[in-house]
């Protein structure tokens, strides 16, 4: 206890005593606490993991067990030449890009707005985390019932309202199928980032925007030079964990349009499934997955980095 | 004491000045606050419906006739029914998929609770080597994607006569639970002062009796932030549930939920009463703990 107390006064203060063989046995108690959830941690993730890399490194199809065999980079060598990986990066881009840009953008003018002390308050932020708790099954197929050109209720209102003539094909028409994901997926997603901008926001002292104000700060400048530069490091953290989400989302595109048409919305963590389970190429498949790993990781360094970053502010 | 309790955003400058300043205000000002309020609950009211329409959509379509579901576009129904409910209680195995959510999500919550608070509890109290090992590895998980994990995994659950069971489902769950649970509770943790524990130590209490009697009660907001998140990951999950599962029996409700798009193709009244039904406890859970939700995700949000 003594040595705990002295660590967490000086939290930056490195130990002292490291070398000393007495360090297992005082902190005996620490690792039988953490070794249930190592267990999990191991079991389930990173022996998985480790014998999964190696079937990114072999030639392993489900039709032909017999022809299994290691064979080195010819994955990713095929991977380069596939018109479909980079057709479904491209998607994957798209895709990330377009929803957590513009479930930024939407959660920070919900956030912005619920900043305030006014009635309702607590109803509409009740509301609007709405999309957050339902399952996310139950909100595509919903979504892609209203998207749905037989009656999907959006057609029908457009129809109704004569703004169209014929039903606008959501789903199928490639462009718009690509669009209708990113909608959904900001749907799905923007409530999340409200709550970090409305927690980005709480902890801005109220005498720097009083002090801006003084000194003659329109609101605008408010927001530019104060506001924004104090909640984008808190928020970037969530949104780089929401891209990283976004990037490996397999249900979205997967129950709203299966990837069609003709692949257009069928991001590389969609086609790594493909491959590994309905063409049954698990090696394939699987470097397709350990690229789609490689470019999160790098992301993920980023987010590691930021992290300890506003460790020290804080 | 307080550096997850996050309070609510305070009343921002512009309304307090209001406040201060009363009715003495020049009418041309109090015109402007008007029509700010206006145009904040206009737009807020825009995108509350946006959020909660499709939701809405769907449950009134629950109670609509099948034929009123083709072309009505009246969000109340004129003749509200319950035959799409009945047709899915007594025409599928619902209820068992109810169930299995719910044993799987319970069980994930529990145990997400027990070993996290350990976990949490000793990232906390001692400064171990691996201390940040640990701790990264438990989010690094977040990054890899599930597709990459669920070969192997199915292997490996196949191995041990796991798969195609409920138990493949907690597990893993459990596994993506922890990362949230750990880092959450030694947040919470970090906060309680260590004088209570010292004198407990003292007086000859173990260190799991401490936890147990002194830090979890103390703990219970971000208990409950636990709860309903490892709740709403295990109840709502769909891909490793879609690859482990293939008996009907042992279904989770998303899973059924998309197996109705088959057998029931387009029979909308029908899927939509499913969806609400699936929807219904956590939408219920949601309401009623929103507020210690809400401070738990801006705690957990600050915090990454």
């Amino acid at each position: 206890m003594q040595d705990v107390v002295r660590v967490r006064r000086h939290p930056t203060a490195r130990r002292q005593d490291t070398g000393k063989p007495s360090h297992w046995r005082k902190n005996a108690m620490a690792y039988s606490l953490i070794l249930p959830s190592l267990v999990f941690l191991f079991a389930i993730v990173f022996y998985p993991l480790a014998t999964g890399l190696a079937e990114g490194f072999r030639y392993h199809s489900r039709v032909q067990p017999w022809l299994t065999r290691f064979n080195g980079l010819d994955n990713y060598v095929q991977a380069l030449h596939d018109h479909d990986v980079w057709l479904a990066l491209r998607t994957s881009l798209i895709m990330t890009v377009g929803i957590v840009g513009l479930s930024y953008l939407l959660g920070l003018v919900s956030g912005l707005l619920l900043n305030h002390k006014f009635r309702m308050r607590g109803l509409y932020r009740a509301l609007i985390l709405v999309p957050w708790v339902v399952p996310p099954v139950v909100s595509y197929i919903s979504w892609q019932w209203m998207l749905n050109d037989q009656s999907g209720l959006i057609d029908v209102l457009l129809v109704k309202l004569h703004l169209v003539d014929s039903p606008v094909l959501f789903l199928s028409n490639p462009r718009l199928a690509m669009a209708s994901i990113i909608v959904v997926g900001v749907w799905s997603r923007f409530p999340f980032m409200m709550i970090t901008v409305l927690a980005a926001l709480s902890s801005i002292p109220d005498d720097l925007n009083e002090s801006a104000a003084l000194d003659g700060a329109n609101r605008w400048q408010t927001f530019r030079y104060i506001t924004m530069p104090l909640i984008l490091p808190v928020t970037v953290v969530a949104t780089l964990l929401q891209a990283i989400w976004t990037f490996n989302d397999f249900g979205l595109p997967f129950v709203l349009t299966g990837g069609g048409p003709a692949n257009s919305t069928t991001p590389l963590i969609l086609l790594a499934y493909k491959e590994a389970f309905q063409r049954f190429n698990i090696g394939y498949g699987t470097s397709l997955a350990i690229i789609s790993m490689v470019l999160m990781l790098l992301l993920g360094a980023i987010y590691l980095r930021l992290q300890k970053k506003q460790g020290v502010y804080q | 004491m307080t550096p997850q309790g996050h309070t609510l955003p305070e009343a921002p400058i512009a309304s307090r000045r209001l406040a201060r300043a009363g009715n003495q205000l020049p009418t041309s000002v109090r015109v402007k606050r008007l029509a700010e309020g206006a145009v904040r609950h206009l737009i807020l009211l825009v995108i509350a419906v946006f959020a909660i329409g499709p939701l809405l959509w769907a449950i009134s379509s629950a109670f609509k006739s099948d034929s009123e579901i083709m072309t009505g576009l009246n969000i109340i129904p004129a003749h509200p029914t319950l035959q799409h409910f009945r047709v899915v209680l007594e025409q599928s195995q619902f209820v068992t998929w109810f169930k299995n959510s719910l044993l799987v999500a319970g069980g994930t919550t529990l145990l997400a609770i027990a070993i996290g608070s350990l976990g949490g509890y000793a990232m906390s109290r001692w400064r171990f080597r691996g201390h940040a090992l640990y701790g990264n590895s438990l989010l690094v998980v977040q990054m890899f994607p599930g597709v990459m994990l669920a070969i192997p995994l199915y292997l490996l659950l196949t191995k041990y006569h796991l798969i195609d069971t409920l138990w493949a489902l907690l597990v893993t769950y459990l596994t993506f639970a922890l990362a949230f649970s750990v880092w959450m509770l030694k947040g919470y943790f970090d906060g309680i002062p260590k004088e209570m524990e010292e004198a407990a130590l003292i007086d000859g209490a173990g260190r799991l009796r401490i936890l147990w009697s002194i830090i979890l009660p103390l703990a219970r907001p971000g208990i409950v932030s636990v709860a309903v998140f490892a709740f709403l990951l295990a109840w709502n999950e769909f891909f490793f549930a879609y690859v482990f599962i293939a008996s009907n029996h042992n279904f989770t409700l998303s899973l059924g939920m998309y197996s109705f798009i088959e057998q029931f193709s387009t029979q909308w009244g029908n899927i939509m009463a499913a969806g609400t039904l699936a929807t219904l406890p956590v939408l219920v859970f949601f309401f009623l703990l929103q507020r210690a939700l809400t401070r738990g995700m801006m705690a957990g949000a600050t915090k990454g």
